[in-house]
Formats: structure tokens, C-alpha cells, sequence
């Protein structure tokens, strides 16, 4: 079985042909972006090198950092919701009757452009004849929150149809993993007496914690390079109380002509995301992956 | 399974051969249309008075797509149809995109050199990297050959770094401040004369729960235009240019006070509520709904005042406009503006079509003024003979005034390098979102234009 | 389907806090529905808003079906906003790039898990590293790359561009998954002579029916909503997607919002229709496999 398994030609036949494409068209620009990192450049004459005074003068801006913390908060958040998703998930897989039509219903605001989001949310944002604002009102509120105007809670305000957009996606994979749970290990548990809440936190919970790894990484580093919403919504304002990584980047590189500095942030996005994954792989390594046959 | 299995594959299959025709095809087309490939044009062009025709095609990127700017995209379209039929070897093919995805694009393709043979620029600041690129022709032969004198003075000069020019400007804009006539009626409101008045008018339209100024400023350059009128009315036009320009300090007293004028008029909730938030469409949203008072934008607006089929007609008419009143003891005057040039074409240094090129932009920029009064109801860079177009009224009272402005301002945003530009807009939205003191506001200005880039 | 939690509700009925049991599973369901119906929300807010002039977007109340409602906007953008070749455009550059995507991913992620060699590991790193990186980052050097390969302005760059991102999260899903496979199907079917390519197709890839499907449609809402790249790399109109022609109708000055509106409903249209299709395949085959299991 060893033999057959370890034939290397069919594993360069399978691995080949994608591995190629992700070096040339992702790993190249990962490489040219550290590259443009070290340069002074404005995207449009001759480069200079400056070797890591980019990355020095990263590491003392002020607003990269503030843009920092806004996309940790952001991850923050986003793991956390994961817990809401289980939670939803757990309740669907049941047999609750409509469990199917629900999830497809869960999952139409991604599919959704960000554009359509984007509009729909500013109109709900509204200060003044807003969704929000004139149920407010209607309730007798005088002057409610200006949302995307309010320095203090636009970043909040911002984060609600972020994690709202993708709420469906992560709903649908935990169920897609809950029903991959052979139902013989339920019943077992039922006839030893455990209790639906018992079944779920000790059995069911342990049995996808690969597919919950991987959720966790997916939603922390998804957070950390997110851009959308936040480019069309408010532009990373007012006066940067919305700026992310991404959208930091984006702004030196591409309104501020700054190409070299752009570059630097983008590969220091990069590694924050690696270190990040690194450290979710360690804190989680003790489960082991569970088969069962 | 093993099926459905295979027919995934063969669609594969298939669509892989489509896409590779496909490659053909594009190959074949590209060898056409590209302007790149030599075979048949390049070289031969230089030739003065050619007889023998090359068929030459000329690429034009600009940012007036046919669902937002559909009256430009019009002209554009006209002047290209007019300019082939009458140079028949000529093909002119143009890719259209959206304002802020233009700006995008044109800096990518610049990066690689691959910039179109034409395209649209803005002035000064803007241009200036692409200059110091050397991405852009120099048009001076054009200025000083029949363009000569068909330019409005001064619309050029925008254009010109150390001398040579760079683009030719298209379009000429001045901001006055509209407002609508019957919302002041009825509050009992006159146009203000000065600023004491223009206080006054804010305050009684406020108490009277009318928003007085229409503000979207999540774009930010709509806040710099009060800026930078209260900078002109404070310290006269040389002040806020001296500046941009290096010759003084953003630190002067004029330019302080200025933006505490404007953090006093956010205070008397001068604004609609939530401005910082909103985008300037949701901004005007609010005047054309009449729940503001007055609005201040360019002259590009006034279709929306005069001709605009989707604009009701007694919206139009409840419309007019007046210049930003003076300050006592501030040494601006009523008729120094806050405008310049709009946007200018470019001809790429690099282009391989660029005489063919030139010419087409002398051509597109003479016509482009006769239409775009007519069509467009928007103020060109070139001078034309109005006498003989019949004009809506305010639009040829904007054109008097123009005539006679003592100074044009051009926006703060366009004359600082694009870095400095940004710190100014990031600071525009902080000083009207209270985030910074007006001695900050100036300071940090100070420390981004000193910086120089 | 699920006997395990069908036990566990009728269990549920029977026993003697029952009343509670029903309230509890009560509020579960008015939590369900509440929620689904804020999913459902922005796509009556997309129709009605679709339906409106540029004035009343900003006059009428968000879920205020306009009077006359304006299909002219639809035929409009169809017609004269050459919004027909857009989307033709979007379909078969989607299909081609997720068919691929998810034929690659199989064939990596088989090796990766399945086969012995030791360099696995750092072949799936490499994979994963892919995730992280912010698009903006990557359009100069990727512009670069394929200017010197003469394929700009073509369809292949968006392809290569969308199948090389994609990889990393599709591989991600399919991980576990395949991690889980009993190992016995492909030692029984090596005993029997089977190479390794007739064990993939036809035996691991039909088991990965259900996971397929998910793959499928994430890929799918990715590359459909896509903007940046189809925007930097493609300039001639005949090659656009919807998600760049919708930017035709933003003008310099002002901005045609019905327009949008209906070519963002044309856009969602396609989308939700091969959803709902496949989610019922993802029913079929996670039924298959928990019956196996």
C-alpha cells in the first residue's frame, strides 16, 4: 500500500499544476511586495532603495497602529461570533423543521456584492431618514447616535454588516460538519442518558473541533486583510476612526502616491497574519484530528 | 457519478478550447487594435505631411461612462465620430471608467508604463509624479501653434510644471454657494452680503429646523471648499497659495482663524446632521429634498439648477446662487473665487502614436467647448463665442462673474502633492468633526507641506 | 436522516418538564425566524431600491415600493448599459475559474492528505500562506507579470488571478474532510489492483459530493462579486464583468443609482438561483454519507 501511495509521479501529476500557479501568481507578488518595501517609490519614476527605513517609520506611525488595533478589534469580534454561528449550527442540524430552508436563507447576504451591502447599510446608517434613526425616533429618541459619523461608535457601527455578511458562510459549514457526525454516536450517548446539551458540548462539539480550527484562522485573518466595507462605507473615516490595515495600506499607496511605504504595510500585514495563525495552530494543538471509521 | 464525473471534464475540456480561440482571437484583434505593436504604425507617422495614410489607432482612456456622465460620454462620443470620418485612417478607441477606479487604474498602468496613448488628468499636484515620471508629453508646441490664445488665461498655467506644459485643461469650474430662494422667503432671509449676515442666516434657518448647509464630508474635498473660502475672505488669495507654495507658513494667523470660523459654524449646527458620515450625493440629497438651505459646489452642479430632464422644473426654478459674502476687517474680496480648471488630457510620452495623438487632442479640445456649453451646461477651458447660443440665465450670470473674478483659488487638494493633499483632507474632516484645534489643524498642514511630498 | 436527534425530541416530548422543553424550543424557532428574516431583508430592500429614480433613492423610505415602480431602469441597463455581454461575461469566467479551482484543490488536497511523501507539510504551508495576503498589495507586480506575458486585457489573467486565491480557502474546506476518509476504502480497492489516478476519480472524488458543493458555491460568490482585478487588468469593454460595469453608471459628478440597482439585482439573480440548486445536492450527499457512516 506504501508503494502506491508514495508514487511520486502521480504526486507531482496532482500537486504540480497548482503548486506552479499559487508560486507564480501569489508568491510573486508576496516577493515583490517586500521588495517595493524597501524602496521609495511613488508607483510612477525610477525606484530608490532605502533599505528598511519604510518598515522603521512603520513601526512609529501612529496611525498604522490605530489602523492595527481597529483590525485585531475586528478579529476579535469575528471569533468571537463564531460562537453565535456553533450555536446556530448546533439548533439546525437538529431536526427542526425548515432547518434547510433556513440555512439557505442564512446564506443570501454573501452572496451579495459588497457594493449592494455597502448601499444598503448606508441607507439603514442614515442620520436622518435611516432605517435605524427613524425607528429611533418613532420610539421618541431625540437625537440618536449619528452612526457613521460618531467617531466614538462608527468602528462599531461598521462591524455589524461585516459579520453579518459572512455570518451564513460560517453557519454553513458548521452545518455541513455537524452532519457529517454519524448519528450512531449521538444515540449512544442518548441511551447512556446524556442530555441534548450534554451531547453537544462533550461529543459533537470535540468531534468538528478540526473544522472549528480552521473557522477560527479563516475568520481572524479574513478580519485582519478586510478592506471592503469599510473602503465604500465610510473610507476608513471620519479622520481614520475606521481605518484598517487594508484600507491604510490602500490610502498610502494609492491616493498618497506612496507605493514604497503601501508596500511595506501590505508585507507587514502579511506577517501579522502568519504570526497570528502560527499562534492559533499552537494554542490549539493539543486536540488531536479525530477519525472515525 | 463517474458520469457526471466525466462530463465535468469534458466541459472542461471544452471550455478550455474556448478560451484558448478566444486567445486567438484576442491576439488577432490585439495585434490591431493594440497601438503598441509597430508592424504598420510607429515609425511612419513621423513623417510630416504623409500621403500614403497609415491606418493608426489611437487608445483614450477617461472617466465619463455612459450610465454616470452620460452627457460627456455624448460629446466625447461625437467628437471621436466627427474626427474619423474626417481622417479616415484614424481609429480612436476609448475605455471608460469611473472616476475613483480611473484614478486607480492610471496609477497601475503607470507603474508598468503602459499608460494609454490619451487620458484625462488634474492639475498640478496631481500631475506632478507623473511628470517627474516623465510619463506625460510636453504640449507647449500645441499652446504656441493654433491653440494659441484659445485657452481663458490662467487655465493653462495650472498645467505647466517649470515652465512646460503638461495637459490641456477641458473643463473650468468656479464654486458659488446656491441656495434655495423659497426656503430663505420663508424664513425672511435675504442673500448675505457679509459674513455677519451669512452667521445670521445660518442661525435663523437652524432655529427654524431647516439644516442650513447641505455637507456630505465623508469625501472630504467638499469641507475644503469652505476652508478654503474663509481662508481667501481671511487673508486675501495670496495667503492659503503662499502656503502650498512654500513662500509662507500654513501657521499664519488668516489660515487659523479661518479654521475656527469653520469649527464655530459646525457648533451653530451650521450643517446637516451627520455630514462627517455621508457621502457629497447624500449630502446634495439633502438640498435637492429642500431640507437644506444652501449648498456650495461647482459649477459642474449646474445642470442639475438648469437643465436636467430628471430634475422637476419648480425645483429648478426655486434655485439660485450668490458668492461667498466678505469678512469685516478679512482682506478677501466678493469676487475672489474658489475654482480653476477641472480635468485636462494627456498624451503619453511613450505612446508609439503620439503626433496622430496631439492632433487629436487639438481637435477634441476645440470641440469640446462649443458642446459642452450646449449640451453639457457646464463652463469649458477654452473661450467660445457665446453671443449667438441661447443659455439659461444663471448659467450666463456664472460666466459674467467668472469674467470678472478678481482671483481664482484653485482647490487646495489639486495644488498640494498628493501626500500633503491627503494629510489636508484627513485634517479637513477632523477640524469639522471637532477631532483637532485649529492650531493643530494649521500645524500638522505646516508639517506635511514642509515635508514636500 | 438524523434518528439521533429525532429520538432526542420526541425524548424530549415525553418527558416531564416538557412545557419548558416547548417554550425553550419555541423561543429556538422565533430566534431562527427573526433572524431569517434580516437576511432576507436586503434582498427586498435590493428589488425595491432597484426599482426606483435617482430622486426617490434618496426621497422614499427604504422598504417603500416606488409608485410607479420604474422597470424601465431593467431594460435600460440591459439594452443601452450593455449590461447583457457583462454578464455573460461573469458566468462562463466564473464557471471556468471554479471548475478548475475546485478540480485542483481535490487533486492537492488528496495528495496533501492521502498520499505519503514528506514534503506535504511544507507544500500545504505554502498553500495556506496564500490566504493572507491583501489583494491591493499584489495589482502592480501582478499587473507587471502579466504585461511581460502579453495577457492583459484577457480573460486568463482574471482566471489564473481568481483559481491561484481561491486555492488557499478551498484546499482549507476540503481538508478536514478529507482528512476524515476511512483509510480501508483505499487500502480494499489497492488490494484489488487499482491505481492510484482510478481510486481517485472514481471512488474518493464521488464521496466528496456534499463538500464539493460548498466548495463550489464559495468559489462561486467570490469570483462573481469580484471587482479589482477584472478592473485593473481588463481594459476593452467586451471583456468586462457585472461587477465593473455597475461602476459605468457612477459618473463624475453624479450617479445613476436605478441604474445600479437594477444591474445589481441582475447581478444577485444568477447567484441565488445556482444556490439554491446546489444546497439541495449538499442535502443529498451529506444524507448519503451519514447513512454510510
Amino acid at each position: 500500500m506504501d508503494k502506491v501511495m508514495s508514487n511520486k509521479k502521480v504526486i507531482a501529476l496532482y500537486v504540480l499544476p497548482a503548486l506552479l500557479l499559487i508560486l507564480a501568481i501569489v508568491y510573486i507578488p508576496i516577493i515583490l511586495t517586500g521588495y517595493y518595501g524597501l524602496m521609495e517609490w511613488d508607483g510612477v519614476s525610477p525606484m530608490t532603495f532605502i533599505g528598511l527605513d519604510n518598515y522603521q517609520l512603520l513601526l512609529k506611525d501612529g496611525e498604522f497602529w490605530n489602523s492595527v488595533q481597529h483590525s485585531l478589534f475586528l478579529a476579535v469580534v469575528s471569533a468571537l461570533s463564531l460562537i453565535a454561528y456553533l450555536l446556530v449550527a448546533l439548533v439546525l442540524s437538529s431536526q427542526i423543521k425548515g432547518s434547510n430552508l433556513f440555512r439557505k436563507i442564512y446564506l443570501i447576504p454573501m452572496l451579495m456584492s459588497s457594493v449592494a451591502v455597502a448601499q444598503l447599510w448606508l441607507k439603514i446608517y442614515h442620520p436622518t431618514n435611516g432605517v435605524m434613526n427613524s425607528m429611533l425616533n418613532a420610539i421618541g429618541i431625540e437625537n440618536p447616535p449619528l452612526w457613521l459619523a460618531d467617531t466614538s461608535i462608527v468602528l462599531g457601527a461598521i462591524f455589524v454588516p461585516i459579520i453579518w455578511q459572512y455570518a451564513g458562510f460560517y453557519i454553513l459549514i458548521y452545518y455541513a460538519a455537524f452532519k457529517n457526525i454519524p448519528a450512531s454516536l449521538a444515540e449512544a450517548a442518548r441511551i447512556d442518558g446524556a442530555s441534548p446539551w450534554q451531547i453537544a458540548i462533550r461529543i459533537k462539539l470535540p468531534l468538528i473541533a478540526e473544522v472549528i480550527k480552521v473557522t477560527v484562522v479563516l475568520a481572524v485573518v479574513g478580519s485582519l486583510k478586510y478592506f471592503d466595507l469599510i473602503y465604500v462605507m465610510t473610507g476608513g473615516g471620519p479622520n481614520g476612526a475606521s481605518e484598517v490595515m487594508a484600507s491604510y495600506m490602500y490610502h498610502k499607496a494609492f491616493r498618497g502616491f506612496d507605493f514604497g511605504y503601501g508596500s511595506a504595510i501590505g508585507f507587514f500585514l502579511l506577517i501579522i497574519c502568519l504570526v497570528f495563525t502560527w499562534m492559533i495552530r499552537k494554542l490549539t494543538a493539543t486536540k488531536e484530528n479525530i477519525e472515525y471509521s | 457519478m463517474r458520469k457526471t464525473l466525466l462530463s465535468i471534464v469534458l466541459v472542461l475540456a471544452m471550455l478550455t478550447v474556448l478560451a484558448a480561440c478566444g486567445n486567438n482571437n484576442k491576439a488577432n484583434t490585439n495585434t490591431e487594435d493594440n497601438a503598441k505593436v509597430p508592424a504598420n504604425d510607429g515609425a511612419k507617422v513621423e513623417e510630416p505631411a504623409a500621403e500614403v495614410a497609415e491606418d493608426v489607432t489611437i487608445n483614450f482612456m477617461h472617466l465619463w461612462p455612459a450610465g454616470g456622465s452620460p452627457t460627456q460620454n455624448q460629446i466625447v462620443k461625437k467628437i471621436i465620430e466627427e474626427y474619423q470620418t474626417a481622417n479616415t485612417n484614424v481609429t480612436i478607441k476609448t475605455e471608460e471608467l469611473e472616476n475613483e477606479q480611473y484614478k486607480n487604474k492610471l496609477k497601475v498602468l503607470s507603474a508598468s508604463n503602459q499608460l494609454p496613448d490619451i487620458g484625462v488628468t488634474w492639475a498640478a499636484g496631481f500631475l506632478e509624479p507623473y511628470v517627474k515620471g516623465k510619463r506625460f508629453a510636453p504640449l507647449d508646441d500645441m499652446l504656441q501653434g493654433n491653440l494659441n490664445g484659445k485657452f481663458v488665461a490662467g487655465t493653462t498655467d495650472a498645467y505647466a510644471i517649470d515652465g512646460v506644459t503638461y495637459a490641456l485643461p477641458l473643463e473650468l469650474n468656479i464654486v458659488p454657494v446656491y441656495y434655495n430662494k423659497e426656503l430663505f422667503a420663508n424664513n425672511n432671509l435675504e442673500v448675505p452680503q457679509t459674513y455677519a449676515e451669512f452667521k445670521n442666516v445660518v442661525k435663523t434657518l437652524s432655529d427654524n429646523g431647516v439644516a442650513p448647509i447641505a455637507l456630505g464630508n465623508k469625501d472630504r474635498w467638499t469641507g475644503s471648499l469652505w476652508y478654503m473660502y474663509l481662508a481667501d475672505r481671511f487673508g486675501g488669495p495670496e495667503t492659503l497659495k503662499s502656503a502650498i507654495d512654500r513662500s509662507g507658513t500654513f501657521e499664519d494667523p488668516a489660515l487659523i482663524d479661518a479654521a475656527k470660523e469653520i469649527q464655530e459654524l459646525v457648533k451653530m449646527n451650521g450643517f446637516n446632521k451627520g455630514f462627517n458620515g455621508l457621502s457629497n450625493d447624500e449630502g446634495k440629497a439633502e438640498f435637492m429634498n429642500e431640507q437644506a438651505a444652501m449648498y456650495m459646489m461647482g459649477t459642474w452642479e449646474l445642470p442639475n439648477y438648469t437643465t436636467n430632464p430628471d430634475v422637476a422644473q419648480e425645483f429648478k426654478d426655486k434655485i439660485g446662487f450668490f458668492k461667498f459674502p466678505t469678512i469685516d476687517g478679512g482682506k478677501g474680496d466678493l469676487n475672489s473665487w474658489v475654482g480653476g480648471p477641472g480635468v485636462g488630457l494627456f498624451v503619453s510620452e511613450d505612446s508609439k502614436v503620439k503626433d496622430e495623438a496631439k492632433k487629436f487632442v487639438e481637435f477634441f479640445v476645440e470641440k469640446w467647448g462649443e458642446h459642452s456649453i450646449t449640451e453639457a451646461g457646464v463652463i469649458p477651458a477654452t473661450k467660445v463665442d457665446t453671443s449667438t447660443i441661447e443659455l439659461n440665465q444663471m448659467y450666463i450670470d456664472l460666466l459674467n462673474e467668472l469674467s470678472n473674478a478678481s482671483n481664482l483659488t484653485l482647490f487646495a487638494d489639486v495644488q498640494m502633492k498628493p501626500v500633503a493633499a491627503e494629510t489636508h483632507l484627513n485634517m479637513i474632516q477632523a477640524l469639522f468633526g471637532n477631532a483637532v484645534t485649529p492650531e493643530e489643524f494649521a500645524k500638522k498642514h505646516e508639517e506635511a507641506l514642509s515635508a514636500g511630498k | 436522516m438524523n434518528t439521533a436527534n429525532t429520538i432526542e425530541l420526541q425524548a424530549m416530548g415525553a418527558s416531564k418538564s416538557s412545557l419548558m422543553k416547548r417554550i425553550i424550543l419555541g423561543f429556538f424557532y422565533l430566534l431562527l425566524v427573526i433572524i431569517a428574516i434580516l437576511q432576507v431583508l436586503p434582498l427586498v430592500w435590493l428589488f425595491f431600491f432597484s426599482l426606483k429614480s435617482n430622486q426617490e433613492v434618496f426621497t422614499l423610505a427604504p422598504f417603500v415600493l416606488p409608485n410607479p415602480p420604474r422597470w424601465e431602469n431593467y431594460v435600460n441597463v440591459w439594452t443601452q448599459g450593455n449590461i447583457s455581454r457583462y454578464f455573460m461575461n461573469s458566468i462562463w469566467i466564473t464557471v471556468v475559474s471554479v471548475a478548475l479551482t475546485v478540480l485542483l484543490a481535490n487533486f492537492v488536497t488528496y495528495a496533501v492528505t492521502r498520499m505519503k511523501w514528506k514534503l506535504s507539510s511544507l507544500v500545504l504551508g505554502l498553500f495556506m500562506v496564500g490566504l493572507m495576503i491583501p489583494v491591493h498589495s499584489t495589482l502592480i507586480p501582478l499587473f507587471n507579470l502579466y504585461d511581460h506575458l502579453n495577457l492583459i486585457n484577457h480573460p486568463l489573467s482574471i482566471i489564473l488571478s481568481y483559481v491561484a486565491f481561491n486555492l488557499p480557502i478551498t484546499i482549507m474546506i476540503l481538508l478536514g474532510f478529507y482528512m476524515a476518509l476511512p483509510r480501508e476504502v483505499e487500502e480494499a480497492a489497492i488490494v484489488d489492483g487499482s491505481s492510484v489516478n482510478r481510486m481517485f476519480f472514481q471512488i474518493i472524488l464521488p464521496m466528496t459530493a456534499s463538500v464539493m458543493s460548498t466548495t463550489a458555491i464559495i468559489n462561486m460568490i467570490y469570483n462573481w462579486n469580484e471587482f479589482i482585478f477584472v478592473n485593473t487588468f481588463i481594459s476593452s469593454d467586451e471583456l468586462k464583468t457585472l461587477t465593473v460595469g455597475v461602476q459605468n453608471f457612477i459618473g463624475q459628478y453624479s450617479t445613476d443609482w436605478g441604474a445600479i440597482g437594477a444591474t445589481l439585482m441582475i447581478s444577485v439573480l444568477p447567484i441565488l438561483l445556482v444556490f439554491f440548486l446546489l444546497s439541495n445536492k449538499i442535502v443529498e450527499g451529506i444524507a448519503a454519507g451519514s447513512v454510510k457512516g
